[in-house]
Formats: C-alpha cells, sequence, structure tokens
C-alpha cells in the first residue's frame, strides 16, 4: 500500500469493507476514551468516526437540532445516509455531544431494523484510584461485550499484543512529529493531520507499514519556508483544509494539541503484566486528550506551553467549535500562561462544514502579520 | 427597547449575597405590610436560604459551596452551610439588570452558547462579586459541558480546598456503588476541613438531619400526590420554589415549608378548589426540561388564560428516595448515592436519553397530562440532543404533539414575555383548540 493513502483525507470505508468481506466486523466509536487496543484483541476492526467534508447534516439536525456541535451532528449524518456501513458503535461520555450521538443512533437503527452492536463506556471526569477501578471494570464489560460479540475471546495476551502495535504506532507517530521540530520541517500542519487522520480509516498493520515508508521516504521532501511557526489547540478538528487555508497565508503549523492530532497518539502504554486491562484503564484515564475532565486543567495547559517551547511556536490558533463547551473557556488561564512565554494567542469560532474559509484566510494572514513584527 | 431598571450602582462593584438578601427582605417586608400572611411561607424560607449562607461565619459555621447533586447532610453533620451556587442564578434570573451583569462578564472569556446557569455563577466569581468567602468546593461531574467550563475556573477563583464527586453515566447498581465508595472518602475531607471527627457525637447528629431530610422527602413525595389529583390544588409555580430541598434537605426550616405547603394545598383539595384561577382546569401541562427560572409568571398566565395547570415539569420531578436505615452506615452511604443519581436527568445527573423516557412515563400517565411543552432552556444543548427521540416517544405512545419553545431559563433578555406567550398561545389555541378565558372579560 502507497503511502500516500496517508493523504487522502476523504472518509473511505475501504478497510471496513475488506474486514467485513472476510466475515469479521468493524466497528466505530468516537471519542478517545475508547481503547482500540481492546477491539483489535477481539479481532474486530476499530474505525474511529470523523465528518471531514460532511457539508450538509440536515437529517442529523432533525435529530441531535441545531444547538449541538456539528461535528457530533456531523457523524451522525454519516451513520444515517450510508457513509459509514459499520456492524456497531461503542461510545463513552467523552463530551455529552458523542453520547447523544450513542442515544440517536441505537433509537434510529433499531426504527430501521439495522442490526448493530451498540455499547456504552462511561469515562469518568475525574482520575482517582476509585475513578480508575470504575473506569477499569466498565472497560471489563466492553471485553465481555466485544468478545462475545466477535467470538473471539480477549485475552491478557492479545492485548498486549494489541498494545505492542499502537505502541509501535506511538512511536512511529513521535518520529513524525520530531521532524516538525526542525527549522524548516519537511511536513506542513496540514499533512501531518492528513497523516493521523488516516489512522482512522486502516488497519493498524497497514498504517504502521505506511507511517514507516512516509518516515523512510522524509529526508526527500523539501523543507517548507514559512513567514511564522504556530500550533493549533481546541475542539475536534478532523479536516486538513482548515490548517492549508492558515498555511497558505504564510505559517506553518508545526504543533498541535488535537484529539486527532498528538493528543490521538500519545506517549507510550506501559503495561503491567499483572494487571492488562488496568494498565489500559490507568493510561487512558490520565492521558489529557481535551478539557472533558475536571482535574486536568492545569496539567493540560503546562502540557501545551511544554509543547509550544518544544516545537519553538510563535503563536497558537485556538479554534472552537460552535456549541462545544468542553473547548470553550480555556482562554482565561492559558491566554496569559501563553503570554508569559511570549507566545499570543488567535481564537477563532468554526463549524465542522468549513463554509467561512475566506474569513479564516484574513483573520490568519492578520495573526501571520502581527507576529512577524 | 426600555432601558432595564438598576437595582444596583452598575459602576460600583456589587455584593451579591447582601444585594439577594436585601432584595428578598424587600419581598418579605412588602408581604408583611399588605398583610398576606397565607404566603409569607413563601418567601420565609428563601429568607432564611439567604440568610444562612450571610450570616454563616458569623454563626461559627463554615460555608461549602456546591455545584451538583453531592451529599448535604454530611455537610450539615460537620456544622456547615452548603451553598447551592444553583441558586444564584435561579435567583438573580428575575433581576434582568444584575443577571445580564454577570452573564456578560462570563461572555468575555467563555462562548455565547454557554448554559447560563454556568455562565452567572462564574461571572459572580470573575467579578469577585460573591460577598462572602467560601471555606470550601463540593461538586460532581454533571453532565453538562458548560460546567466543565465553569467549575475548574471556579475551583481556582475560589481557592479553597475542593472535591469532586464524579457521576457516572450509568445509575444503576454498579453506579450507586461507585458513588457510594465516593461518598465514604468524602468523610476524611470533611474532617480535615472541620477539625471535627466522624465519631459518634458526628454519626448521631448524623443521623438527626436525615431523619429531618427523610421527612422532607416524605413530604416531598405527597405533594407530588396531591400534583396527581384533578383539578390540581398546586400551582406551577411550587414547583419551582420546591427545588430549595436541595440545599436545605435535613433543615426544620425546610420540612416545614413543605408541611406548610400540603396543608393548604389539602385544605384547597377539600374546599374543592383548583390552581386554574379559571373556571375550571381544563389542561395538565408537562413542561419537559429546565424550569423558566427568568420568567416564573408564565405558568401563572396559563393558569389564568387557559385553565392549563403546570402539573409536573422534567426538573422538579423526583423519585424521592427515602434512606431505609439510619443505622446502617453502607446502606446508608447507597441510598444517598441513589439519591444524587436519581435526581432528573438535565443538570443534577448524566445518563441515556432511556432515562428520560422513564420518568417521562412517570409523569405523564401518574399526572394525567394532555399539554405537552419542551420548553428548551438554550444552554442545554445536551437536552436539546435528545429532544426528538423523547417528543416522538410521547406522540407515539400519548398522542400528544409537543410544543418546542427555545428560551434562556436563566437570561430574561434572551426571549421577551410577549414573544413567549404568544407561542405558547398560539400553540393552545390553535394546536390544542384551548379557550382563551381572558377574552371573556
Ligand atoms: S469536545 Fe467539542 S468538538 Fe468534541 S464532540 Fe464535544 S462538543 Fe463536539
Ligand atoms: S440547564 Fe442543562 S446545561 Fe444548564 S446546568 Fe442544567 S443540565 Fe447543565
Amino acid at each position: 500500500m502507497s503511502y500516500q493513502k496517508l493523504f487522502e483525507t476523504k472518509v473511505s470505508g475501504e478497510a471496513a469493507k475488506a474486514w467485513q468481506a472476510q466475515g469479521k466486523k468493524a466497528v466505530g466509536y468516537v471519542c478517545c476514551h475508547v481503547p482500540e487496543e481492546i477491539f483489535y484483541a477481539a479481532d474486530v476492526l476499530p474505525i474511529r468516526l470523523r465528518a471531514t467534508d460532511c457539508v450538509d447534516s440536515s437529517d442529523a439536525e432533525t435529530w441531535m437540532t441545531s444547538f449541538s456541535c456539528s461535528f457530533a451532528r456531523s457523524i451522525l449524518q454519516y451513520l444515517i445516509d450510508g457513509t459509514y456501513k459499520l456492524d456497531g458503535l461503542v461510545q463513552t461520555d467523552g463530551c455529552m455531544m458523542p453520547a447523544r450521538i450513542m442515544d440517536n443512533w441505537e433509537h434510529i437503527s433499531k426504527k430501521e431494523g439495522k442490526d448493530q452492536f451498540t455499547h456504552f463506556i462511561g469515562a469518568p471526569r475525574i482520575t482517582n484510584d476509585i475513578s480508575t477501578g470504575f473506569y477499569k471494570s466498565e472497560l471489563q464489560e466492553l471485553v465481555d461485550a466485544i468478545s462475545k460479540f466477535s467470538g473471539v475471546e480477549v485475552t491478557d495476551e492479545r492485548l498486549k499484543a494489541a498494545i505492542a502495535k499502537t505502541n509501535e504506532m506511538r512511536s512511529l507517530m513521535d518520529q513524525v512529529y520530531a521532524l516538525r521540530t526542525a527549522e524548516k520541517p519537511v511536513v506542513s500542519g496540514a499533512e501531518v493531520l492528513s497523516i493521523a487522520l488516516a489512522e482512522c480509516d486502516h488497519h493498524i498493520d497497514d498504517y504502521i507499514q505506511m507511517l514507516k515508508d512516509f518516515l523512510a521516504d522524509a529526508k526527500n521532501r523539501k523543507p517548507i519556508e514559512a513567514r511564522s511557526r504556530l500550533m493549533i489547540i481546541g475542539s475536534a478538528l478532523d479536516n486538513p483544509e482548515y490548517i492549508k487555508v492558515i498555511e497558505e497565508k504564510g505559517g506553518i503549523v508545526v504543533a498541535d494539541d488535537l484529539c486527532f492530532g498528538y493528543r490521538a497518539f500519545g506517549p507510550q502504554l506501559e503495561v503491567d503484566d499483572s494487571d492488562v486491562l488496568g494498565s489500559i484503564a490507568k493510561y487512558y484515564l490520565k492521558r489529557n486528550v481535551c478539557p472533558r475532565s475536571l482535574d486536568n486543567r492545569p496539567a493540560m495547559h503546562k502540557e501545551i506551553i511544554d509543547m509550544a517551547k518544544k516545537y519553538n511556536v510563535q503563536g497558537v490558533i485556538y479554534q472552537k467549535m460552535q456549541n462545544c463547551e468542553c473547548w470553550g473557556g480555556e482562554a482565561y488561564y492559558l491566554e496569559p500562561d501563553l503570554k508569559a512565554i511570549g507566545v499570543p494567542m488567535l481564537q477563532l469560532e468554526r463549524e465542522e462544514h468549513m463554509a467561512n474559509a475566506g474569513q479564516l484566510a484574513v483573520r490568519a494572514e492578520a495573526f501571520i502579520e502581527m507576529l512577524e513584527k | 427597547m426600555s432601558k432595564p431598571r438598576q437595582n444596583f450602582d452598575p459602576t460600583k462593584p456589587v455584593n451579591m449575597i447582601d444585594l439577594t438578601c436585601e432584595q428578598v427582605d424587600s419581598i418579605y417586608q412588602h408581604m408583611l405590610t399588605k398583610g398576606m400572611p397565607e404566603i409569607m411561607w413563601t418567601v420565609e424560607i428563601q429568607k432564611f436560604t439567604w440568610e444562612e449562607i450571610r450570616d454563616a461565619h458569623k454563626n461559627g459555621k463554615k460555608l461549602i459551596a456546591f455545584g451538583g447533586p453531592v451529599p448535604v447532610t454530611i455537610m450539615r453533620a460537620f456544622d456547615c452551610v452548603p451553598f447551592f451556587l444553583d441558586t444564584i442564578p435561579t435567583r438573580i434570573a428575575s433581576m434582568e439588570d444584575l443577571c445580564g451583569r454577570f452573564i456578560d462578564e462570563t461572555e468575555k472569556y467563555a462562548p455565547q452558547s454557554m448554559c447560563a446557569i454556568d455562565k452567572a455563577q462564574l461571572g459572580v466569581m470573575l467579578k469577585g462579586e460573591l460577598g462572602v468567602q467560601v471555606d470550601a468546593f463540593v461538586h460532581a461531574t454533571v453532565p453538562c459541558d458548560s460546567a466543565r467550563i465553569a467549575y475548574p475556573m471556579m475551583e481556582r477563583l475560589m481557592d479553597c480546598p475542593c472535591f469532586t464527586f464524579d457521576c457516572p453515566f450509568r445509575h444503576d447498581d454498579k453506579g450507586f456503588k461507585y458513588v457510594a465508595e465516593q461518598i465514604e472518602s468524602f468523610i476524611p475531607f470533611m474532617e480535615e476541613l472541620t477539625g471535627l471527627k466522624w465519631d459518634d457525637e458526628r454519626k448521631a447528629k448524623f443521623k438527626e438531619i436525615n431523619e429531618e431530610s427523610n421527612r422532607a422527602y416524605e413530604l416531598l413525595i405527597q405533594l407530588g400526590d396531591l400534583r396527581k389529583k384533578t383539578p390540581c390544588v398546586l400551582p406551577g409555580r411550587m414547583l419551582v420554589l420546591n427545588a430549595i430541598i436541595a440545599p436545605l434537605a435535613g433543615t426544620p426550616e425546610v420540612t416545614e415549608m413543605l408541611q406548610t405547603q400540603l396543608d393548604m394545598g389539602n385544605m384547597l383539595a377539600d374546599m374543592g378548589m383548583t390552581a386554574t384561577r379559571c373556571p375550571e382546569e381544563r389542561y395538565r401541562v408537562c413542561l419537559m426540561q429546565n424550569m423558566l427560572w427568568s420568567n416564573t409568571g408564565i405558568m401563572d398566565w396559563m393558569e389564568k388564560t387557559y385553565g392549563a395547570i403546570t402539573v409536573m415539569d422534567g426538573f422538579g420531578y423526583q423519585d424521592g428516595v427515602i434512606l431505609s436505615d439510619l443505622d446502617n452506615w453502607e446502606t446508608v452511604k447507597y441510598e444517598m448515592a441513589k439519591m444524587m443519581l436519581l435526581v432528573p436527568m438535565i443538570h443534577g445527573a448524566t445518563g441515556p436519553t432511556e432515562y428520560w423516557l422513564k420518568s417521562i412515563d412517570k409523569m405523564y400517565e401518574e399526572y394525567s397530562v394532555n399539554v405537552s411543552i419542551f420548553m428548551g432552556h438554550v444552554g442545554c444543548k445536551h437536552t436539546w440532543a435528545s429532544g426528538k427521540i423523547v417528543t416522538d416517544y410521547i406522540q407515539e405512545k400519548y398522542g400528544l404533539p409537543t410544543l418546542y419553545v427555545d428560551v434562556d431559563a436563566i437570561d430574561p433578555r434572551y426571549k421577551s414575555n410577549d414573544e413567549l406567550r404568544a407561542q405558547i398561545g398560539e400553540y393552545m389555541e390553535s394546536v390544542v383548540g384551548a379557550h382563551n378565558f381572558t377574552k371573556d372579560a
């Protein structure tokens, strides 16, 4: 498989189709608190749902109303209109919007007589021993349900094999991100987001191979000249076009704190052989993917600051999806922290469907100009 | 648009607690002078609530701010005053100028789409105008995403010891046990905060408070039963008032208020009265989402205009858990956890839409509802996102079409009273076919 597929951002459904053709199951999920390792251990293909290129979510709006976040709404749209043809959905209450995708999809699919495997995992919003224990027991219920569904028993050995693969993927992704520390990186922000998104649509073995091929070829890529180095943070961003518009104005996005970007991968998952599932629970609950938790803000902000320093960032773009409260209130503490290290922040509002590219270009250009002064 | 009346000097700092106490007191004095003894109890309880908060330190007690479902009777057993932060927005919702002051402050840093319940309380903190120093902040991970903005910020702004309860999505045995375990770990927090021990004396006090709390919840159940009768003698407003049980459970004051309400209701029922203020009760309304704190008068208007009584609402509806064995700490913890999770599906608790359907069944069947209104608070996006499932269900199972009205439960600037009346009026007259009694006059 050519690594060029890493840059195809459209939701393809090819991997799921090929997997299902072997008589196996492909199941979707939305938030970062659904561990993929459990799916792989059950020989189920996990498809992280996204809504890239969704231009009309009116069917889903009937169910979730215009007060919902358009990212979540557009995913429901893709489930309704058959862009996703999967065998089921596993969901957590990452925030309440994905939780409602589950409610509505369960309801709609039942109404339409579609046979779907659905399972909900409660993901605590604080991290301590009690909540980690609870989350582990929620994961155990998923293990039991998915084993039954796929007919493959999830054992510690199978989980460890899956972790070995996801860890390999994480370290390859670290290498991709390391390319961005260079003064003139060979990969743009839009390209990195595409690479990260490709994980949603491919089996991990194929994905690992593509990452390796890409990295091997990276030295042949042309360094990118840019007027300023940027970092992007905020709501779920599954559209590389958005970053492309910013980069076309002369900046280069060299770092991110996105749940479809670096946050989706994160550091290595350390396994304690005596408690494999517990290790997964600890890892996924502690990893700061977004401000959904009530006790992770100072740590998240510190990580953002550290990342800004590491990637030598000159400005941060904080994009917020309309009606996304999870990512709504970070500016109050984060902006002064960034200011203290001399990094200004630009706040932007957006919707899943990129209707205001012109306005984005104008704001991005003004910000980049301001950084140059 | 006419300029809102200011009840404070907007150029000067405000003391929110003092201002609220003054406002409640002036209503109280007004009622005294007008000689309205039959309804004094509705204000007395509010006076108690706010003055208890204002005077906590004067009375040698620690003041604990809280948000979401938390075990308030444990706080009272440790001699603390629980201060439910949601009472800030719900109280000031009718004071357009004050409410706007705090909401606007939050909107400088957070999205306008955020729930105004959180916006108003966060705004008070951002402005530093609470007027009292809190000694601790205890909150729960309520479902609303807006709280994820507000609570962590308030934690830092209050700069005091904090404790967070994690509310699981599931409300079943496993979920109850999870919360019960957290209640156990709350005890050492309270010991450290107050310097008091969870010893026999404390436990005896706790038992006493829970006995009182049980009495209050039993009265709430009886009041619910009274509302089931046709005609309904209790106006919709009482549902709003009864929400005060959240911070006051375990105090004789709230028990007394509920008892008075029940006595009065029973007396009116014996007299064959109705709460409609119309010749007869024609419609039994269920308001399905949050309460319209910014315009509770709308329920009076429906009663007067169409003989339509709000018999229940999605906010006030409670299953009413009574603690069964106060000498058994394990049972108490478990049942308290149940209480915390079984509050209605909006702010109080998390959970799948299915739980909401269960309360719909109870409300629509037991209260003989024949008018269904989704008075949807715009900030509450997770309930809007369940709205169609719920209203389709009502249509299919009960044959009732539901009116959707978007409102801001807290910010009165969102929709004028006239606009709201026009929307409800049109629905009542053209869909329900209701007669407008005010046109007879
Ligand atoms: S965190 Fe924000 S962008 Fe992500 S699903 Fe929730 S509301 Fe939408
Ligand atoms: S109204 Fe909704 S969003 Fe607002 S506090 Fe209540 S549950 Fe949360």
